[in-house]
């Protein structure tokens, strides 16, 4: 029994050791200075103040919240769309292509995404490799607009966070044990049915996880949105870096930034409290 | 589901993902400074790259701090996982608050405060400081996916191994890790591929003395993608292609 | 899946058997410099290195403000020779973060342009060395929009133009533009001119395609813009791939923006720093860098070396006529988040 206790000391204490040293003293400096006030030559200093969050509170700021959560809901749900039928099917293919095929998902990845955009500049702009190829089949008459618009910024995005939606639903469909569906099947359920009473809750964890993946680091997200929505609105990614940077009001930003954690915080507290109740209703 | 159906939808996808991997490697031959309109096809890219050795040294960094804090953030992050499912202790919450907190962080925040961290702890810039930062942000992708494998996991199981005798060591390494394996490869490659692609963390963390491949390639394309960079891109991509296949091949042999 | 993993384990660890982390012998001469990207030619270096035997260690930044953060950050240390911009030269001096320079051992600094020395940001000298200098004025495709017909900032202002033109993605030069079409200094700390520039601005806005700071000329090679700001050396490059575009030094004034050399208060390889400075300043040399650049040098001895198409070409080296009512960028010190707010209100299109 000795050594089973050592085992869970080591790993318990090796991530909270990790954690209080690379997570929460980061997190406590970006909060303590979150509370001073702006200093022109050592960036931040006394008095405490509660200005930057009151600050915060402005509707200009709370427009740039919403456009951005808007923006990385929408294209969470566009990666979901496309990720769950795509990790399912993966999932259920012959274990011989299976592991190629997963490897053949990350690779790209391992190219610079900067380096890619611009590829997805070529292939999107008005004289662009969409545009020529449409206009050569006939489709249409005019090159379209797309570069520049919030259609390629979705694209965008949904490029680059597909696999980080893809990933964890393979591992939890892969799991998945096909005699549960077998048995809901020879219970008389039609294969739709099976899909969604079966399949989809089993999966869940999952389709969680790879939401969250996709969707909080879609927030804080900037490259994307500028270089192929040409930059023209502003999002909370672009806000934080800027006071950090140009405005070089640190203790704004790192309010804006706490306020975010703390937005994303209460909605997945929300999220887990309904998941957790729907689940008490429904029978065993 | 229809078999049509599904090879077409996949191909789909798979086309998506490959496409502008395919244009950047057909604009590498392309002859013209400024990578967006074809002119023609040359290998002179690949030649000023072959004669430019520090853009490979860079290469190589960067393999050694992806390579390393993904296994790092892989063992860390599984073992976390394992324990934040299985056991009950003081701070569990907050512990896993932290990892949420982590996912959250805007980059640019995160970089700046490691560089302060790493400042006032006295730490040297350079390889050592980008991998504790490389394997810190990697870590809750770990965490996450391998969690979200083992929920609705049988506990019997682990309970039938102990019966049988099994230390909590053994319990770990023989049941619920080949259980875990297809979470733990897919935290394993998402590190990976978060380290390999990272600028805005990088950029605060690492010193004069070491340089890695998405900073330089983050500098280059400041100033107009240069087509040496999409060659070096192609070698790279050509590269991962054979290791994954010969590494296939000497596993299929094996069996 | 496990012998997957495995598999993975040894690649890298084979990738660590290769390339072991260098770490610089500690008896080695070496130089940290820290510049902006793609900013000085490699083969100034190799010669550097080859002349002198001190290693350098070239790391590059993207903005001033990235690199002011980090050096903020490390109090000044790891880097021997750093490369701001005018009014960031300003604001590091005022903060002490810059170390005085010793004119007696920069023996080629009487090659500068007189004109260029001595000005607000730097009084003296006393603590920035200028690499090289450039405009920020507007580019034209000649073939779309005819010569004339964009002579000065408030052209840009024509309603023609509707979606279709391109501004840099900076809030200072964005801002130091309207400003002169007003009127006024681009220096400006006063909020309520501050805000008549943002009001002029949004009336700008349904004309702006893109706004873009990374690869400005690419957009107009490609003729997916066929008018808006840009810098000179941008235009010089995109004037060689696409002739029909040209450079116009806008009637109100150009924005004139110069890079230094100086020395962070902290730095530790102080008389490689020196050493390396003093090379820059070499003719030769400085004519090497400006033509692998682009930009204009500062160096008159140099621009004695150049080729005519080159010193005549007036993108690069504008009369002082093109330049007449052109202002230097300093630093604005505390008026910087009033500049800040108004961009984001302009983005957020309120």
């Amino acid at each position: 029994m000795n050594r089973d206790g050592l085992f869970k000391r080591v790993s318990v204490n090796a991530i909270a050791l990790w954690l209080v040293l690379f997570v929460l003293a980061p997190s406590v400096l970006v909060l303590a200075s979150s509370l001073l006030t702006r200093g022109d030559a050592q960036l931040v200093r006394a008095p405490l103040t509660f200005e930057n969050y009151r600050r915060i509170v402005d509707p200009l700021y709370l427009d740039i919240f919403l456009s951005s959560f808007y923006l990385a809901a929408l294209s969470t749900l566009i990666c979901l769309m496309v990720g769950y039928p795509f990790a399912y099917l993966l999932a259920r293919t012959s274990p011989r292509y299976r592991r190629n095929l997963l490897l053949m998902v990350v690779i790209p990845f391992w190219t610079s995404s900067l380096v890619r955009t611009y590829a997805m500049i070529i292939i999107l702009k008005t004289k662009g490799l969409l545009n020529s190829l449409l206009l050569w089949a006939g489709v249409i008459h005019e090159p379209l607009t797309i570069l520049y618009t919030d259609a390629a910024v979705f694209v965008g995005l949904v490029y680059s966070l597909l696999p980080f939606m893809v990933l964890p639903i393979y591992a939890s469909v892969e799991k998945l044990d096909s005699r549960l569906m077998e048995a809901a099947r020879d219970l008389g359920a039609s294969r739709a049915a099976t899909f969604v009473r079966v399949v989809i809750p089993l999966t869940m964890p999952g389709i969680i996880a790879g939401s969250m993946l996709v969707f909080l680091p879609a927030l804080g997200m900037f490259y994307i949105p500028d270089l192929l929505g040409g930059a023209k609105t502003l999002l909370i990614g672009n806000l934080i870096k800027n006071q950090f940077l140009s405005a070089r009001d640190w203790p704004f930003g790192s309010a804006a930034s706490v306020v975010l954690t703390l937005v994303m915080a209460v909605m997945l507290l929300v999220y887990y409290k309904s998941v957790r109740a729907t689940r008490r209703q429904e029978p065993a | 589901m229809n078999r049509v159906f599904k090879f077409s939808f996949m191909s789909v996808v798979y086309s998506f993902l490959y496409l502008p991997m395919i244009v950047l490697i057909v604009y590498s031959f392309n002859n013209s400074t400024y990578s967006l309109g074809w002119k023609g096809v040359t290998l002179s890219w690949y030649n000023e790259l072959f004669s430019d050795f520090s853009l490979w040294e860079v290469a190589l960094n960067s393999l050694t701090v992806a390579g390393i804090s993904a296994t790092f953030a892989t063992a860390l992050g599984s073992m976390s996982a394992v324990a934040f499912y299985r056991y009950s202790f003081r701070g569990k919450d907050f512990l896993y608050g932290l990892i949420y907190i982590l996912i959250m962080a805007p980059e640019i925040v995160m970089g700046i405060s490691f560089l302060i961290l790493f400042v006032s702890l006295n730490i040297p810039l350079g390889f050592f400081t980008l991998l504790l930062a490389h394997i810190t942000f990697c870590l809750p992708f770990v965490v996450v996916t391998v969690y979200s494998r083992m929920t609705g996991f049988d506990r019997n199981i682990i309970e039938a191994a102990k019966d049988l005798g099994a230390s909590e060591f053994e319990c770990f390494r023989l049941v619920i890790l080949p259980l875990l394996m297809p979470g733990v490869v897919a935290g394993w490659l998402l590190s990976f591929t978060l380290s390999m692609d990272d600028v805005i963390i990088s950029f605060f963390v690492t010193g004069p003395e070491f340089e890695i491949l998405p900073l330089k390639i983050y500098s280059l394309v400041r100033m107009g993608v240069k087509p040496e960079i999409n060659a070096l891109c192609t070698i790279l991509f050509g590269f991962t292609l054979a290791v994954v296949m010969i590494a296939q091949m000497l596993l299929k042999e094996k069996k | 899946m496990k012998k997957l993993l495995l598999a993975a384990l040894a690649l890298c660890a084979s990738a660590l058997l290769i390339a072991p982390p260098s770490f610089a012998a500690k008896d080695e001469k070496v130089l940290n410099i820290y510049n902006w990207a793609e900013y000085m030619p490699s083969e100034v270096l190799k010669k550097f290195t080859k002349e002198t035997g001190i290693k350098v260690n070239y790391s590059t930044f993207d903005s001033n403000e990235t690199m002011y953060a980090k050096l903020k950050a490390l109090q000044g240390k790891g880097y021997d020779v750093v490369v701001p911009s005018t009014y960031f030269v300003n604001r590091m001096r005022k903060e002490g973060m810059l170390k005085p320079l010793d004119r007696s051992l920069l023996t080629n600094f009487g090659n500068l342009d007189p004109k260029l020395l001595n000005q607000p940001y730097d009084p003296n000298n006393e603590y920035s060395v200028p690499y090289l200098w450039g405009s920020t004025g507007i580019a034209v495709n000649t073939r779309i929009i005819p010569p004339g017909e964009v002579t000065k900032w408030a052209d840009l202002w024509n309603p023609k133009f509707k979606n279709s033109i391109l501004l840099l993605d900076d809030v200072r030069d964005v801002f130091s533009m309207a400003l002169k079409v007003l009127g006024y200094s681009v220096n400006e700390t006063d909020e309520g001119h501050i805000r008549e520039a943002y009001e002029k601005l949004k009336e700008l806005l349904p004309n702006v395609k893109v706004f873009n700071a990374e690869t400005p000329k690419v957009f107009f090679i490609e003729e997916e813009v066929a008018v808006g700001m840009n810098w000179n050396g941008e235009t010089f490059k995109a004037e060689k791939e696409n002739k029909d575009i040209g450079y116009v030094y806008p009637k109100e004034g150009a924005g004139i923006w110069m890079d230094n050399m100086v020395i962070p208060a902290g730095a530790e390889n102080v008389e490689n720093a020196y050493v390396f400075m003093n090379f820059v300043l070499r003719p030769d040399v400085a004519k090497m860098i400006c033509e692998g650049i682009g930009y204009a040098t500062p160096n008159l001895e140099a621009i004695k070396l150049l080729p005519d198409a080159v010193r005549g070409n007036r993108t690069i080296y504008p009369s002082d006529d093109d330049l007449k009512n052109s202002e230097f960028q300093i630093d604005v010190g505390a008026a910087m988040p009033i500049y800040e707010k108004y961009w984001e209100m302009l983005k957020v299109g309120r």
